[in-house]
């Protein structure tokens, strides 16, 4: 790793240690391996909406030639958002691809992140199956985002409805995460789900 | 024919009339709408002439506006190379025009964006570059127009990285939300590696031509002219170099009479239902009379059975007899009346049948002019025995050639009828184009039908065939050619 790139992390490290963010729990950098070009984010899900209360873990890869070119960074923890791939955790979202500054940091990037749980941009999806239910079943959207939060992010609001309707799939034999992806993406209506996973 | 073969005859052609109907405006007027829609004026040029044409710009606006020629040129090149039209802006609004050319900042009063740490005042030797995090002496950073300040080294290796992706003029300044961009000698300054350098004049130079109106770039292969016209338009160009042909407008394959956009909608779709189509591809069809197998193996549709002597059409199957030149349909698609009452899945087979009429007609012409291409190799062939046996000279058989070279040009302008038919509404106005497209094609038709069996060189009744099926292509891309 270019020795400006190792540096510069060194720097940014520190300097995310030591911010305001982190006393108030809402971002965390950590280490994976002693190259420095992988890290571990966390950000803690904005107030307000349907992440508040989850923890969201992330990856970051920061490429030889950081900063001048942005960290690439995806979700590891599931998460319901229509600028976040459901199945891979890839986002999308301007700064860490055409919109980089070199003046830009990891900080300001788990700051963006967080913004965009906050207010996210269905006209510029990544999700195109999240962002259709949040443009036309808005209120089945908030459920199913607080649903995945408390599923996979450790927050408060468990749907039960939802989890019956998950449990009846995984009685057909399917497993749990198919059945879960599959009653979201069909606004949980298990009849359809069932006609998605058997047809 | 190239361009200036058309315009030379295209004058004649005026002259005459002007002299015979001196003083009749009427008739000149008609004159003047007889003028060849595809005439088109333009130069090949070569790389340096087109640097020299660039830096005569660059040298032109920076003495008018006395301002850097670096500084000139990206003023051109965000702006669109108007010297007028930039030299007024500025003269109005040279705030406005550097920052709608995103030279200098929107807000003036730019924080000093030198982070929050130890910013690189006067009182402080040793600032911090913010994107290294290295403290430097002052001297060793560098700003653009906003202010943001940044070490030399980290300039360097921002430009390095951006020119190895292959961006050169878009390349800005590293500040965090900041659009403002890096002039060529603020950039070339900074790189050290010759490597480089070479290449971001070298895709600079591909921005620059791309963002001038006037100038296009040769589509073909390995090829590096550049077409300059004055007037930028949809029309036909032949590259003096490599004789590639295309649209000066969108630098596809040439398309008249349809518009850059119908031709783009087209050919997406053609590539989306390739396989629906496919089917029909294939190279064969049975003769409608006896059902014998049979083989295309020229361009002309008029075909005859070489079994039972059954004259019929290629593409409809019909009898060749009511193609004659009173009623001939086969390229015209007839939409089904009360299409809006019907099921859902009958509006989309409909669809679907209407789609595959006219790429069904698109296609085959297409595999026509192969077809014919492989004509003009074997009426060469043929020309070269005629002579051997001493029936005609080789001129005399000349005539044959400018015969074939002009189908070639006659069906390649049918075959992008057919688009432009597909997105056309119905109405008079289409049943018109319908109605040329129907005598283009019969001509083009009957001169294929000609040329293949031309055996004496008897050329006036080919001479004729000839006219008419130009006169066809002439009338209908007047009527309906719209740049």
């Amino acid at each position: 790793m270019a020795n400006i790139a190792t540096q510069r992390i060194k720097r940014e490290f520190k300097e995310v240690v030591k911010s305001e963010e982190v006393a108030r729990c809402a971002i965390r950098i950590d280490l994976v391996n002693d190259s420095w070009s992988e890290l571990r984010g966390e950000i803690a899900g904005p107030p307000d909406t349907p992440y508040e209360g989850g923890v969201f873990a992330l990856e970051i890869v920061v490429p030889e030639t950081y900063p001048f070119n942005p960290p690439k960074v995806r979700f590891l923890t599931k998460i319901w958002h229509p600028n976040i791939s459901s199945v891979t955790g890839a986002i999308c979202l301007d700064i860490l691809k055409d919109q980089w500054a070199a003046a830009m940091t990891l900080r300001t990037v788990l700051l963006s992140l967080q913004a965009l749980l906050a207010a996210a941009e269905p006209d510029d999806p990544q999700d195109a199956v999240v962002a259709r239910q949040y443009k036309e079943y808005h209120n089945i959207f908030k459920t199913t985002a607080q649903h995945w939060t408390a599923v996979y992010a450790g927050g408060p609001n468990r749907i039960a409805e939802y989890e019956n309707r998950v449990t009846r799939l995984i009685d057909m034999g399917v497993d749990e995460l198919t059945a879960r992806a599959v009653l979201s993406a069909n606004n949980w209506d298990l009849e359809r789900a069932t006609e998605t996973i058997f047809s | 024919m190239s361009a200036e073969d058309q315009d030379s005859e295209c004058e004649i052609e005026d002259e005459d009339y002007d002299n015979y109907y001196l003083s009749n405006e009427e008739e000149l007027e008609l004159a003047d709408y007889k003028k060849d829609p595809e005439s088109f004026q333009y130069e090949c040029l070569k790389v340096e002439e087109v640097e020299k044409l660039l830096n005569e710009l660059v040298e032109l606006l920076s003495l008018e506006i006395n301002v850097t020629p670096s500084l000139a040129k990206l003023l051109l090149h965000t702006l669109g190379w108007s010297i007028n039209e930039i030299v007024c802006m500025f003269r109005a609004d040279a705030h406005g025009t550097l920052v709608t050319a995103k030279v200098k900042p929107a807000n003036n009063n730019v924080p000093k964006p030198l982070m929050s740490h130890q910013p690189p005042s006067l009182n402080n030797n040793n600032p911090m570059c913010p994107v290294c995090y290295a403290h430097q002496p002052v001297e060793f950073f560098k700003a653009l127009a906003c202010g943001h300040q940044f070490c030399k080294e980290c300039w360097s290796s921002h430009f390095e990285v951006q020119v190895i992706e292959g961006v050169s003029t878009s390349i800005g300044c590293m500040g965090q939300d900041c659009i403002v961009l890096a002039p060529e000698d603020f950039v070339l300054a900074l790189i050290n590696k010759p490597n480089i350098r070479e290449k971001y004049q070298r895709f600079a130079f591909r921005d620059y031509v791309k963002s001038h109106p006037q100038l296009r770039f040769c589509p073909g292969p390995n090829c590096d002219i550049i077409v300059r016209s004055k007037e930028p338009m949809a029309k036909s160009v032949v590259c003096h170099q490599c004789k590639s042909r295309f649209c000066f407008k969108c630098g596809t394959d040439y398309h008249a009479p349809t518009d850059c956009e119908t031709i783009k909608r087209w050919l997406t779709k053609c590539a989306d239902d390739s396989e629906t189509a496919n089917y029909i591809s294939a190279h064969t069809k049975d003769c409608p009379k006896c059902h014998i197998c049979i083989e295309k193996n020229g361009g002309c549709n008029h075909m005859q059975c070489y079994n039972c002597k059954h004259d019929f059409c290629w593409m409809c199957l019909g009898d060749w007899k009511s193609h004659g030149s009173e009623y001939y349909e086969c390229s015209r698609y007839k939409e089904n009346p009360n299409i809006a009452y019907e099921s859902v899945h009958a509006q989309a087979r409909e669809a679907l049948k209407k789609y595959l009429h006219y790429y069904e007609r698109w296609e085959n012409h297409s595999k026509s002019l192969r077809l014919e291409e492989q004509t003009l190799t074997r009426i060469k062939d043929r020309i070269e025995v005629k002579v051997m046996e001493s029936s005609g000279t080789w001129i005399d058989w000349q005539y044959l050639i400018d015969a074939a070279n002009l189908l070639a040009k006659c069906r390649y302008t049918l075959k992008y009828t057919y688009p432009y038919a597909y997105y056309m509404e119905s109405g008079p106005r289409k049943e018109l184009f319908e109605y040329q497209q129907a005598q283009l094609e019969a001509e083009i038709e009957n001169l294929s039908w000609k040329i293949e069996r031309a055996e004496t060189t008897d050329r006036g009744d080919l001479q004729n065939q000839m006219d008419i099926a130009e006169k066809r292509r002439s009338i209908l891309l007047k009527d309906f050619l719209e740049v």
